[in-house]
């Protein structure tokens, strides 16, 4: 046979392979949901969730004991604030408490009688702060509303005292050093901008580990031995062909769906985009080819098609984790760190948040590209070698 | 008597099909307790300490190093780079090496010494919200502490003692009381609603898969006969086993939780019991209800996967739900674990009374009962349908 011949044989078979693969995925329902309907439709269901991006006019009760000029000013300032509302107004902590309990407010500001008698004479007042602490991004909006309006109320008392002659002077007195306080790529500071460009990447590999492990499940039970080679097609004999065939067919939806996760969605939410398109690109064809001999590899450990479901959805929770997008990378622990070099997820968030949120060039992600290429191309070898293995022990049982 | 025993008869075999398909035994136990493992030590610190934060000192004064040196001694921050320009400090921010750093301008000492309001500038990123928002406590304590040091020193030289000095610089001060998790620790406060959220997800698939794999494997008219045909008493011996081992794991879990690692909670012992019991049995119920739906292995465990792993989002534990649109705030009404959070936040971690949280009290014993609706439908499916792969 003729080395020509045998190419295109074998580029045939693989083309073959393509095309069934293909069509399980229209004709197989569960496949189409993981792999067509959830990637297009959840992250629109996400963006959703996270588009309002911050809490606003956070409800919080005044038990205001001063009764005071002063006392009613920092309320005032509080509920003029954009991130709490003073919904009531209590006699006392156990009364303020007990809306706490019915979750009509998240926190309690107290003013003490003595506080406008202690500001007024010279000394310090106190404005106790109880926040409910089941909800960190509550919290953060109560206490530092407070904070905020206690030091421009400070400083405006200040400024009265100092008798200054310019209004130069007085700002030198409200703020003797000025600040600049800039939050760089995401300046809102809205959690739907952090955790979706995450979400959105997760949610490639996800699906695309789940489609793959399905399509191997229903492989895998249609054949006599339990083996991942349908048996008596004369097309499936060569563990290159079905590896390129099957990536060929997954890397295409891939493309499609990565496209859509990674411009559409983000664009259609107003999510940050710095991204330069051709960056982009050069950190998705690592990322998806690594996602999709991943999934190759982990498909290979199904045993019944549903299988795949239980081993790959929860596991979502801890991969969002280990990308460092809620707890700090720096911070993850040695161990933790190690495992998360098993997944593409890891770098291929890592990498999108910065070329995508950060504005980063392609030099500043080379190490989590380099990562992914060499991910691709060990999950390419392992896929391989467990078809290899396949085919070996399809002969032994013929 | 009779019932009993045929419950006692499917419980069995039922112990014998966990025992037989290992996936069973990893969902059930190993995952769970893994998750465990993985977030509890993921999350041990607490609250992240020393990140790493650069510096532009371009002043160099002795004011300005003080400063550096006070930020470095923050528990959150560890100044591990000095630039020597802005766009170098960005740079290393875009490649992942800082979370913040701090621009300190030329003549910042000489000028606030003379009045003339210099400017001091941090820069944090807000990709990572934990690190930002940590980093940028403390670069904002290190500006007021700047901010304070020239006021201090005229007032102290004009012989005003440190309490009027105090009260000058701040006449309006905070006293915080954040109640029962008084460190922000990060661990009582992600790892109380995911890990149960990952049993959640376990429960209700598992419980849909244990259904479905009846239908696939045709062995549901043997389940049936066991009990005489009588589904009630099918389903209460098939689940019992679920529920007994997950009630194992759950309180396995708040065992360590509360009596290992010591996590702060003013809700009783009972709080928790009765917590965990309704988380048990309103997940396996919702898993049994959505096959009832859709009586088919894949589409019902796609359904109950979907659905449990929106609940991570839509509990509200993370991302607030009154922040949320009205809609999305009525849909979580419909997510176990947004009831179980809730309950857990109100009851447990709070303390508060049980009858402030009735509604979701209500809503995981309206979660256990759903299976009535759908339990005819279950036996039809055992009864006549046919798997197709």
């Amino acid at each position: 046979m003729s080395i020509f011949h045998k190419l295109k044989e074998s580029l045939t078979d693989t083309l073959y392979i393509w095309r069934e693969e293909m069509r399980q995925i229209i004709r197989d329902e569960g496949m189409l949901i993981f792999l067509v309907i959830v990637p297009l439709g959840y992250p629109l269901l996400y963006s959703w969730i996270y588009n309002n991006e911050t809490v606003h006019e956070v409800p919080v009760v005044v038990v205001d004991q001063s009764h005071s000029a002063l006392s009613r000013q920092f309320i005032h300032d509080c509920d003029a604030s954009s991130d709490v509302q003073v919904k009531y107004y209590a006699e006392d902590l156990d009364e303020a408490r007990s809306l706490i309990s019915r979750q009509l407010v998240r926190g309690i500001y107290l003013i003490p009688s003595d506080f406008a008698t202690r500001v007024l004479r010279g000394e310090q007042g106190t404005v106790s702060v109880y926040c409910d602490m089941s909800l960190m991004l509550t919290y953060k909006a109560i206490y530092q509303t407070a904070v905020v309006e206690a030091s421009r109320l400070g400083a405006g008392l200040n400024i009265k005292k100092a008798g200054n002659f310019t209004k130069r002077e007085d700002a030198i007195t409200a703020q003797p050093l000025a600040v600049a306080d800039v939050a760089l790529f995401n300046p809102s500071g809205g959690y739907g901008s952090c955790v979706l460009p995450a979400v959105l990447i997760l949610i490639l590999q996800q699906t695309l580990a789940l489609g793959i492990g399905m399509a191997a499940g229903t492989t895998r039970e249609r054949n006599r031995n339990s083996q991942l080679i349908p048996d008596d097609n004369p097309h499936y004999r060569g563990a290159y062909r079905i590896v390129s065939g099957k990536a060929l067919c997954y890397g295409m939806v891939a493309a499609v769906t990565g496209a859509y996760l990674t411009m559409a969605v983000p664009h259609m939410f107003s999510f940050p985009q710095l991204a330069n398109a051709w960056d982009l690109l050069l950190m998705m064809i690592p990322y998806i080819l690594a996602c999709v001999f991943f999934g190759m590899t982990v498909s290979c450990l199904v045993r019944y098609r549903e299988n795949v479901m239980l081993l790959m959805v929860f596991i979502s929770v801890p991969l969002l984790f280990l990308t460092g997008v809620s707890w700090p990378e720096s911070n993850i622990p040695g161990a933790w760190q190690g495992v998360s070099w098993l997944f593409p997820s890891t770098f291929g968030v890592r990498a999108f948040i910065r070329v995508n949120s950060m504005g980063a060039t392609f030099d500043q992600i080379l190490p989590e590209i380099r990562i992914l290429w060499i991910q691709a191309a060990a999950y390419l070898a392992m896929a391989c070698l467990v078809y290899r293995h396949q085919f070996r022990l399809a002969a032994k049982t013929k | 008597m009779k019932y009993i025993s045929q419950i006692l008869d499917i419980a069995l075999r039922e112990l014998g099909i966990l025992c037989k398909n290992r996936i069973y035994g990893i969902c059930m136990v190993i995952f769970p307790l893994l998750t465990v493992l993985f977030f509890t030590t993921m999350l041990d610190e607490g609250v992240p300490q020393d990140l790493p934060i650069g510096v532009v000192d371009m002043d160099n004064s002795t004011t300005s190093r003080s400063l550096v040196r006070n930020l470095d001694a923050m528990q959150n921050s560890r100044v591990v780079y000095h630039f020597a320009s802005v766009t170098e400090a960005r740079n290393a921010i875009q490649e992942n090496k800082i979370y913040a750093f701090l621009y300190i301008p030329e003549g910042m000492a000489s000028k606030l010494l003379a009045g003339r309001q210099p400017k001091l500038s941090y820069y944090y990123t807000m990709t990572c919200m934990t690190a930002g928002s940590m980093a940028s406590k403390d670069l904002k304590t290190i500006a007021a502490l700047g901010s304070a040091a020239v006021g201090q020193a005229v007032l102290s030289a004009k012989g005003a003692t440190p309490r009027q000095i105090k009260s000058a610089l701040q006449p309006v001060s905070i006293d915080a009381h954040p109640t029962v998790n008084p460190e922000a620790n990060y661990n009582v406060y992600l790892t109380t609603a995911l890990v149960p959220g990952i049993m959640i997800l376990f429960m209700t698939l598992l419980s849909a898969y244990s259904l479905g794999m009846e239908l696939k494997f045709d062995t549901g008219k043997e389940w049936l006969q066991r009990a005489n045909g009588n589904i009630v008493v099918a389903i209460l011996g098939k689940y019992i086993v679920h529920a007994l081992v997950f009630l194992l794991v759950v309180f396995l879990f708040q065992y360590y939780l509360y009596g290992v690692l010591h996590f702060p909670r003013l809700g009783s012992v009972w709080n928790i019991v009765c917590l965990c019991l309704l988380q048990v049995f309103g997940s396996i119920s919702f898993g049994i209800f959505v096959f009832g739906l859709m009586p088919s292995l894949r589409m019902s465990m796609s359904v109950c996967s979907l659905w449990s792993v929106l609940g991570f989002s839509m509990c509200g534990s993370t991302f607030p739900i009154i922040g949320m649109d009205a809609p999305l705030q009525a849909l979580s009404w419909l997510i176990p674990l947004r009831h179980y959070f809730m309950l857990y936040q109100m009851t447990v971690f709070n303390g508060f009374p049980f009858i402030d949280a009735w509604f979701h009290l209500v809503a995981l014993i309206a979660f256990t009962l759903m299976p009535w609706f759908v339990i005819s439908k279950v036996k039809n499916a055992m009864l006549n349908y046919v798997y197709i792969p």
